[in-house]
C-alpha cells in the first residue's frame, strides 16, 4: 500500500479533502475494501503534521483493530488499541498518551461507558483530540440492522465536538434511511461520499432445504468444490460447533469461530483463514466487520440471516480480489423460529426494566447479583437491560456496582416498536430474497438503496452457476447419525446462585441430544408434547449412551427420576424402562410440590435455585445407599438436577449421575 | 441536550471549568473576575466567546492581551473540545448538566444581581427552571441549637405552604434542616452546594426529590470537587442572589461563613435580609440588625415589600470587634 506511484481510488481524494477541514462532518458510504481506512490514515497524518492531537477511532471489533494497526505501522503512524483484553497495557498506553506519542487511538464504543477510560485514561491525552472517526457508523442509527446500545452514546457525542474537530463516519452498508439518519446525527453540512456496493465477481444463489440434516449433507457435498477458502455463517454458537464437527468428519479442514472462543484463539483462526490453512471457518457474526481477505472464495450461510444489510455485509466478504467467488444462502425449517427469537429478545420487556429500576431506587448501589435475586430475568437479559438503562441515563455504574441516577425514565415505546418493525420488515425482505426469480445482486442492491444496482449477469437467477438443489441420501443419513451421536455433557454446578459452595456436587452427566434438533431432538419433543411417552428407539438410544458411550463411574446400583408435575408419567416411565434394560432397581423417592411454578418459567439462577428448593422434596426412607442414575427429560439451568442430587446425597445415597434426554437448545452468537 | 450547546458555552466551559482538563495540566480555570476580564476584551474586539475556539495562539494573544496570564495555556485549554464533549456526556448520563453565562437558561437573578461576580459556569442537577423560581433563602450556621433548628424548619414549612421555594446552601445544620422541612411540607428547594454535586445526587432521598422535580442542585465547582471552606464562602452569594428574600436564622458575630455571607448580602442589597430575633439568639443576629437586617420574630415568610420600602439605615459599627478568627460556623 502507498508504494511509489500509488494512486487514489474514486472518491478517496475527495474524501480526504473533506475530512481534513477543521470542524468538517463527513459520512463515507463505500463497500468494504474500497479503502476507507486509507482516508483517515492520510487525514490523520496531515492533521498531526499541522499540530493537531491524535485521532480517536471508535470501532466495534478487535479483528478490525489488529488488521488496521498493521496498516498504520506501514504509514509511520503510531496506533494503539484499548480494550478490556489488554488492560495490562493500559499504563504503557497512558504514558504514551501523556507524552504525545500516540497518533491513533482505537477504542470500542463500550469504552465510553467505562469510568477507567473516561475519567482516568482520556485525561492523560495532552492537547486536543485531532479527529474523531466512527467506524460502522450505521450502528448509531436505530434504523440500522445492528442495535448496539453504546452507539447511541456515540451518536449523542457527535454534534458536541464543536467547530474544530473533524468528525467522520464510515460504513459499508447503509440504505437511504440509515444514511439520512446518520448524516442528521453528524450535524449540519455533512458531506456524504458514496459509492456503488455491488461486487462484480460474486455469484449468488439461495437454496431451500428441508432440515439441518439436508443442509449438512449439502455442505459436505459442495464445499469441497468451491474455490479457495471460505466462511460458513451460522446463527448460533451450537451450530458452528456442530457444522465444524460434521465438515471435519467429511475430511475438510474446518474450525469453529464464535464469541465463546478465546480471543487469542480467534486471532489464530483468522490468520489460518487468511493464509488458506483452513478450507472453511464456521462462524457466527462474531467474525465480523473489517475482516478482510481479498481472495475469499465463498461464503455459505447455514441459516438465513435476519436482514439484507447483514447478509450483504457477510456475503460481501467473498470475491473482493478474485475473479469468481460464490455466495450461497441455505435456508430451511428452523430459520423463522430463530429469527423470531432474536427479534423478541432484542429488548427486555418494559415491566422488567421498571422492576430493575425499582430495586435500584431502594438502595444507594447494587450488584447484578443483588438485582437477580429480585428480578426473574436471565442474567444476560438483566445485563442488557442495565446497558439500555445506562445509555438512557437512568442508571450509572462504577466498579461493578449499579446506581439509579436522578433522571426520570420512561420507556421509549415508539422507538422500540419502530426498531422491531424495521427488524420484521428486514426479515420479510430476506424471505423475499430467497424466493425471488430476479437477478439476486440487483435485488439485494435495490433492498440496500444502491443507486447503481443493476443486473449482474452471473448469479444463479441471471445466467450464472446454479448449485444443485437435491442432496445425497447417504449423506443425509450420515448427518442424522452425527446429530444423533451429538451427546452433550452436563457439567455439575458447584456453587449456590449466591456464590457459596454447595455441600453436595453431582457427577458429570450426559444428555442424549439438543432439544428439537434433527437427530433425536424432534422425537423427544414429540414424546413430551405429543404421545406423552418416549418411544422405544429413544429409550434404546439412551441406554446405549449410558452403557456404552458414557459408562458412569462408580457404576450406578439404582435408578431414580425427577418427579414431574406437568407430565406425570413421562420421565418416571422412561426411567423405569432404562432401569429395566440396565438391570437395575427403579425407586421413586423424589417428590414435587404441585402448586409451584414450572421451573422453565424461572429466568435466572437465583430464581431457579429458589424455585427448585421450594418445589422438590424426598421420601428419605426410600433412598438407596449406592451410586444412583438420576433421570430427567430436558435439562436447562441444571438447578433441578443439582437440588435433587443434594437431597439424594444428604439422605444417604452414593454419588449422583444425572442423565437427561435433551439439553434445552442454546441460542445466541 | 448536548446538541444544543453553543460554541460560546463551549469556550466558557473550557476556560472556566476543569471538566475537560488534562491530568497534570497546570492551567487554572478562570473565576468570575478572570472571565470578566476576558469578556471585556472580547467586547472590545466585538467578538463572541465561541470565536476563540477557532483562533491560533497568536490571535488569542492579540485579542486577549494581558487579560490572560498565558495565551499558550489558553490555546491548550480551548483545544480540548473533544474531551469536553465526552466528559459532558458522561455527566449528562448521571443527571448533571452545565449552564454558562452564554446560555439563556443561566439564572437571570445571578446574571443581573451579581454582574461580574456571577460564576461563569454552574453545574446543575434536577429541574433547572427552579433556579428562576426565586424564594426564601434560609441561612445559618452548621452547628445550631434546638430553638434555631425548629425556627428554620417552621420557616421552611411556612414557605412551602405559601408556595415559595426554599433557597439553601445545602450544608449540614440550618441548610439541610430547612431543605428537609420544605420537602416534607410539599415545597420545592434550590440547593447551592459548597462542593461538587456528583456525590450528593447518589443519596436515595435526594435522588428521589430530584427525579420528582422538587429539587434543583447547583454548584459552580467541578462536579467531583469536595467540600472546602473557601468554596462554601464562594457560594454564599449565590444563595442570597437566587432568592427574593433572605432570613438569617443564626450567625456568630464577625466570624464564620454565615456572618461573612450576610455582611456581603447586606452591603450588596441583592435582596432584603431578615434576621431571627425570637428567643435567645446568637450575638451575630443582634449585630446584623444594627447593620441593616430586618427583625423576624416568628417563623413566617417575611413580606419583602415592607423591607424594600424600609428606609432603615445601617448603623456604623466598629470595624474590629471580633474576638475569634477563623471559620467557626463555616456554612
Amino acid at each position: 500500500m502507498l508504494g511509489p506511484g500509488a494512486e487514489f481510488r474514486d472518491g478517496q481524494r475527495r474524501a480526504i479533502e473533506a475530512v481534513i477541514r477543521d470542524g468538517s462532518r463527513t459520512l463515507i458510504v463505500q463497500r468494504t475494501g474500497w479503502g476507507k481506512s486509507l482516508v483517515y490514515w492520510i487525514a490523520t497524518r496531515m492533521r498531526r503534521d499541522a499540530g493537531h492531537g491524535p485521532t480517536i477511532i471508535v470501532s466495534p471489533l478487535l479483528a478490525l483493530m489488529r488488521n488496521q494497526i498493521q496498516m498504520a505501522d506501514r504509514l509511520g503512524l503510531r496506533a494503539v488499541t484499548l480494550n478490556s483484553a489488554n488492560r495490562d497495557d493500559w499504563p504503557a498506553i497512558e504514558a504514551a498518551l501523556a507524552a504525545d506519542r500516540v497518533d491513533v487511538l482505537f477504542v470500542s464504543a463500550q469504552r465510553f461507558a467505562n469510568e477507567d477510560f473516561t475519567s482516568r485514561l482520556l485525561p492523560t491525552l495532552q492537547g486536543s483530540i485531532g479527529m474523531f472517526v466512527v467506524d460502522e457508523a450505521h450502528c448509531i442509527s436505530d434504523w440500522g440492522h445492528e442495535f448496539v446500545p453504546d452507539y447511541r452514546r456515540i451518536g449523542r457525542l457527535l454534534p458536541a465536538f464543536g467547530p474544530v474537530v473533524p468528525v467522520v463516519g464510515t460504513t459499508a452498508t447503509a440504505n437511504d434511511r440509515v444514511v439520512a439518519d446518520v448524516a442528521a446525527q453528524l450535524g449540519r453540512d455533512v458531506q456524504v461520499v458514496r459509492g456503488p456496493l455491488a461486487r462484480a465477481s460474486l455469484h449468488l444463489d439461495a437454496i431451500t432445504l428441508a432440515d439441518q440434516a439436508e443442509r449438512l449433507a449439502w455442505l459436505a457435498e459442495h464445499i469441497p468444490g468451491m474455490p479457495g477458502s471460505g466462511i460458513v455463517y451460522c446463527l448460533t454458537v451450537a451450530d458452528t460447533e456442530r457444522v465444524t464437527t460434521w465438515l471435519r468428519a467429511n475430511g475438510m479442514n474446518a474450525a469453529a469461530y464464535n464469541a465463546d472462543v478465546d480471543s487469542v484463539v480467534r486471532e489464530g483462526l483468522e490468520q489460518d483463514l487468511l493464509a488458506n490453512r483452513l478450507k472453511v471457518l464456521v462462524a457466527t457474526i462474531a467474525l465480523g466487520m473489517g475482516f478482510d481477505k481479498p481472495d475469499l472464495g465463498f461464503v455459505v450461510h447455514f441459516q438465513r440471516p435476519g436482514s439484507p444489510i447483514g447478509y450483504y455485509q457477510q456475503v460481501g466478504r467473498a470475491g473482493r480480489g478474485v475473479a469468481d467467488a460464490y455466495g450461497v444462502l441455505l435456508t430451511g425449517r428452523e430459520d423463522d423460529e430463530i429469527a423470531e427469537y432474536f427479534i423478541t429478545t432484542a429488548f427486555p420487556p418494559t415491566e422488567r426494566l421498571r422492576e430493575i429500576l425499582g430495586v435500584l431506587e431502594d438502595v444507594e448501589t447494587a450488584t447484578v447479583r443483588d438485582i437477580l435475586a429480585h428480578v426473574n430475568l436471565p442474567r444476560g437479559q438483566v445485563e442488557k437491560a442495565l446497558k439500555l438503562l445506562e445509555v438512557d441515563g437512568a442508571v450509572g455504574h462504577e466498579r461493578g456496582r449499579y446506581f439509579r441516577t436522578p433522571m426520570a425514565w420512561a420507556p421509549d415505546e415508539e422507538r422500540i416498536s419502530g426498531v422491531l418493525a424495521v427488524r420484521r420488515r428486514e426479515l420479510a425482505s430476506m424471505r423475499a430474497y430467497v424466493d425471488t426469480a430476479e437477478c439476486r445482486m440487483a435485488y439485494l442492491g435495490r433492498l440496500l438503496d444502491d443507486p447503481a444496482a443493476h443486473e449482474c449477469g452471473h448469479c444463479a437467477n441471471d445466467g450464472g452457476r446454479v448449485w444443485p438443489r437435491d442432496v445425497d441420501h447417504d449423506l443425509v443419513l450420515a448427518a442424522i447419525r452425527l446429530l444423533r451421536g451429538d451427546i452433550r455433557v452436563i457439567t455439575s454446578r458447584k456453587q449456590h446462585a449466591n456464590g457459596a459452595r454447595l455441600s453436595f456436587v453431582n457427577e458429570e452427566g450426559r444428555a442424549l441430544c439438543v432439544y428439537g434438533d434433527a437427530g433425536w431432538g424432534r422425537r423427544i419433543h414429540h414424546g413430551k408434547y405429543g404421545t406423552g411417552r418416549f418411544d422405544d428407539e429413544v429409550v434404546a438410544a439412551a441406554v446405549a449412551v449410558i452403557s456404552i458411550g458414557w459408562r458412569p463411574s462408580p457404576s450406578p446400583t439404582w435408578v431414580t427420576a425427577i418427579p414431574s408435575t406437568a407430565h406425570r408419567t413421562l420421565v418416571g416411565d422412561a426411567a423405569q424402562r432404562i432401569a429395566a434394560q440396565l438391570g437395575l432397581p427403579y425407586v421413586e423417592c423424589l417428590t414435587a410440590a404441585f402448586d409451584r411454578a414450572p421451573q422453565k418459567d424461572m429466568e435466572n439462577s437465583e430464581h431457579q435455585e429458589a424455585n427448585a428448593r421450594r418445589k422438590l422434596g424426598i421420601q428419605g426412607e426410600l433412598v438407596q445407599p449406592g451410586p444412583v442414575l438420576l433421570v430427567d427429560d430436558v435439562v436447562d439451568s441444571k438447578w433441578t438436577l443439582t437440588v435433587a442430587g443434594e437431597l439424594l446425597r444428604s439422605h444417604g445415597s452414593g454419588p449422583v449421575h444425572p442423565f437427561a434426554f435433551a439439553v434445552a437448545s442454546q441460542r445466541g452468537a | 441536550m448536548m446538541g444544543a450547546m453553543s460554541d460560546d458555552a463551549r469556550a466558557i466551559l473550557l476556560l472556566c471549568s476543569s471538566v475537560a482538563a488534562g491530568r497534570g495540566d497546570d492551567a487554572r480555570p478562570l473565576g468570575p473576575a478572570g472571565w470578566a476580564k476576558v469578556a471585556e476584551q472580547l467586547d472590545r474586539a466585538a467578538m463572541a466567546p465561541g470565536s476563540l475556539l477557532r483562533m491560533g495562539e497568536a490571535d488569542l494573544a492579540r485579542v486577549l492581551g494581558d487579560a490572560v496570564a498565558s495565551s499558550e495555556v489558553v490555546a491548550r485549554q480551548l483545544a480540548r473540545t473533544g474531551q469536553l464533549a465526552i466528559e459532558l456526556d458522561r455527566l449528562a448520563m448521571r443527571g448533571i448538566s452545565a449552564v454558562t453565562l452564554a446560555d439563556d437558561a443561566y439564572p437571570w437573578r445571578l446574571r443581573d444581581r451579581l454582574g461580574p461576580k456571577a460564576p461563569p459556569v454552574l453545574f446543575t442537577a434536577g429541574d433547572r427552571s427552579l433556579l428562576d423560581a426565586g424564594g426564601v433563602a434560609i441561612v445559618g450556621s452548621r452547628d445550631i441549637d434546638a430553638a434555631g433548628e425548629s425556627f428554620a424548619a417552621d420557616l421552611a414549612a411556612s414557605a412551602a405552604r405559601a408556595g415559595r421555594a426554599v433557597v439553601s446552601g445545602g450544608a449540614r445544620g440550618v441548610d439541610q434542616t430547612a431543605m428537609r422541612a420544605a420537602l416534607h411540607a410539599g415545597g420545592t428547594v434550590l440547593g447551592l452546594l459548597p462542593e461538587g454535586i456528583e456525590r450528593r445526587i447518589r443519596e436515595p432521598d435526594t435522588r428521589q426529590a430530584l427525579a420528582d422535580g422538587l429539587v434543583v442542585l447547583a454548584s459552580p465547582y467541578h462536579p467531583g470537587a469536595g467540600f472546602t471552606a473557601g468554596a462554601a464562602m464562594g457560594r454564599n452569594k449565590l444563595v442570597y442572589a437566587l432568592a427574593d428574600v433572605a432570613v438569617v436564622v443564626a450567625s456568630a458575630a464577625r466570624t464564620g461563613g454565615t456572618w461573612a455571607g450576610a455582611e456581603e448580602a447586606l452591603k450588596a442589597a441583592w435582596v432584603p435580609v431578615f434576621v431571627r430575633t425570637a428567643g435567645d439568639v446568637p450575638d451575630g443576629n443582634r449585630l446584623l440588625l444594627r447593620m441593616g437586617a430586618q427583625p423576624l420574630d416568628a417563623p413566617e415568610v417575611p413580606d419583602p415589600t415592607i423591607a424594600m420600602s424600609s428606609d432603615r439605615v445601617a448603623e456604623p459599627i466598629a470595624p474590629y470587634e471580633q474576638t475569634t478568627l477563623g471559620l467557626g460556623d463555616g456554612s
